[in-house]
């Protein structure tokens, strides 16, 4: 209770000190112009220097939040990386191909897009390459960040693909580098993820491993990467099922490469 | 009838004050002040709130009859009153508080009072020069002033409490 009135006293004394003192001060400002402009000049230096603390303190509770984004921000620009990583070295491997004198089994053809659905279960490319281009019939269309397609039929100077994005279009792949290889297609459910059909139950797939083209059709060339694994779930109680974040993009899709294999045709009467 | 006599002597103090503000400027570096060891030798039971207004009052009414800046006075004496108890107890000890004794040279030695006197002509010079020179002057120009204002006050403060606490 002492203890109570001590600290009423002693906030009361304060409370009148300040006044008195803010009381002689503006007297002070008043009477003279030298004494007004400093007095302005220290209020302004403690209100920035209250303002300034006022104004530490909120950052510092804020940086949890800022962190937090850049943490976000921070996974994506990792996640960018990785992408152009991989990129790079199908790149180099192409080139270190091409330099050796090694006769790659594709032939690539740059194509631009010129109309392409993404709105229904059987989604279709047009490419502005044609046959007088060199464009075959069963042609992969590919992009170094994924697999868009296939060649379904040819014009002069135009060729129709079926969209990875349409229920009838599947593709050999392999999850990681010396994975499993399984059929990859559209499920139709969503336009940046596709499945990976039967994967025995006994294996295991952990999310976030790259999924490439395995490279053992003769459509698509090996290690073209096509997305990144998410969940896995049951189907009909034997197999599993594995989804997979694609990584291309085909709302910004705008240019391509036709990967056209000459020993195709072959290879398919071989394995008739 | 104490009571009245040192609140007369308190005043006629006061008046000499204003009497050396106006007459006597000495020098630019030169300020001589009976008010810190008036404030000091205010009775020893006055609550600090009560020193202060008293305070206020005595450095309003030195500038507003001297030619003083109006304010300059309070805003410097107003502190010498708030760090006056524990300035008193620090110097003295807490037994005079509790039996009422006042401040005299001779209850409590020359040394003490001038000890003292010495630390409220400083807290009173520091603020009063600082807030004077309006950081026009340069540090060493105002650390002179102070210095030589707290070394001239301080034995004039000693006089004073002779002449305000003669027992």
């Amino acid at each position: 209770m002492a203890q109570r009135g001590t600290f009423y006293a002693g906030l009361a004394t304060a409370a009148v000190f300040i006044v008195l003192e803010i009381a002689a001060m503006s007297m002070l400002k008043r009477a003279s112009a030298l004494q007004d402009i400093w007095i302005n000049r220290f209020s302004h230096n403690v209100m920035a220097w209250t303002w300034g603390g006022v104004s530490n303190i909120r950052n510092y509770f804020s940086l949890k939040q800022q962190n937090d984004v850049l943490a976000g921000r921070n996974y994506e620009l990792f996640k960018e990386l990785q992408r152009y990583k991989e990129m790079e070295k199908t790149v180099i491997a192409i080139s270190r191909l091409d330099s050796l004198g090694f006769r790659s089994r594709f032939n690539y053809i740059p194509a631009e897009v010129t109309a392409m659905g993404t709105n229904s279960r059987h989604n279709y490319i047009i490419l502005n390459k044609g046959r007088e281009d060199g464009v075959a019939p069963g042609s992969a269309i590919i992009t170094p960040t994924g697999v868009v397609g296939i060649i379904y039929s040819v014009d002069k100077h135009y060729s129709y693909g079926l969209s990875l994005l349409n229920d009838k279009v599947s593709v050999s792949a392999r999850i990681g580098r010396e994975g499993l290889v399984a059929p990859l297609s559209w499920d139709g459910r969503r336009t940046d993820q596709a499945v990976l059909h039967d994967i025995p139950m006994h294996l295991s797939v952990a999310e976030g491993d790259t999924v490439w083209t395995s490279g053992v059709s003769s459509v698509y060339p090996a290690d073209i990467p096509i997305g990144t694994t998410m969940g896995s779930r049951l189907i009909d109680g034997a197999v599993n099922i594995v989804d997979v974040k694609l990584f291309v993009d085909f709302a910004a899709l705008r240019y391509v490469i036709i990967a056209e294999n000459p020993d195709r045709a072959i290879l398919e009467e071989m394995t008739r | 009838m104490k009571r009245g006599h040192f609140i007369l002597v308190y005043i006629i103090l006061m008046v000499a004050q204003i009497i050396v503000n106006n007459y006597f400027g000495l020098s630019r570096y030169l300020l001589i002040s009976v008010l810190p060891a008036l404030i000091l030798l205010l009775p020893r039971n006055m609550s600090t709130i009560l020193a202060m207004l008293v305070a206020f009052a005595t450095g309003f009414a030195v500038d507003f009859f001297s030619t003083g800046m109006l304010g300059l006075t309070s805003v410097a004496l107003v502190p010498v009153a708030l760090g006056r108890r524990l300035l008193v107890s620090s110097v003295f000890g807490d037994e005079p508080a509790d039996r009422d004794e006042q401040i005299t040279i001779a209850r409590f030695g020359l040394p003490k009072v001038v000890l003292a006197l010495l630390l409220c002509c400083a807290t009173f010079f520091l603020v009063f020069v600082w807030v004077d020179s309006a950081g026009t002057v340069p540090f060493w120009t105002a650390a002179l002033r102070w210095l030589l204002s707290v070394l001239v006050s301080t034995p004039v403060g000693l006089l004073v409490s002779r002449i305000l606490r003669p027992a």
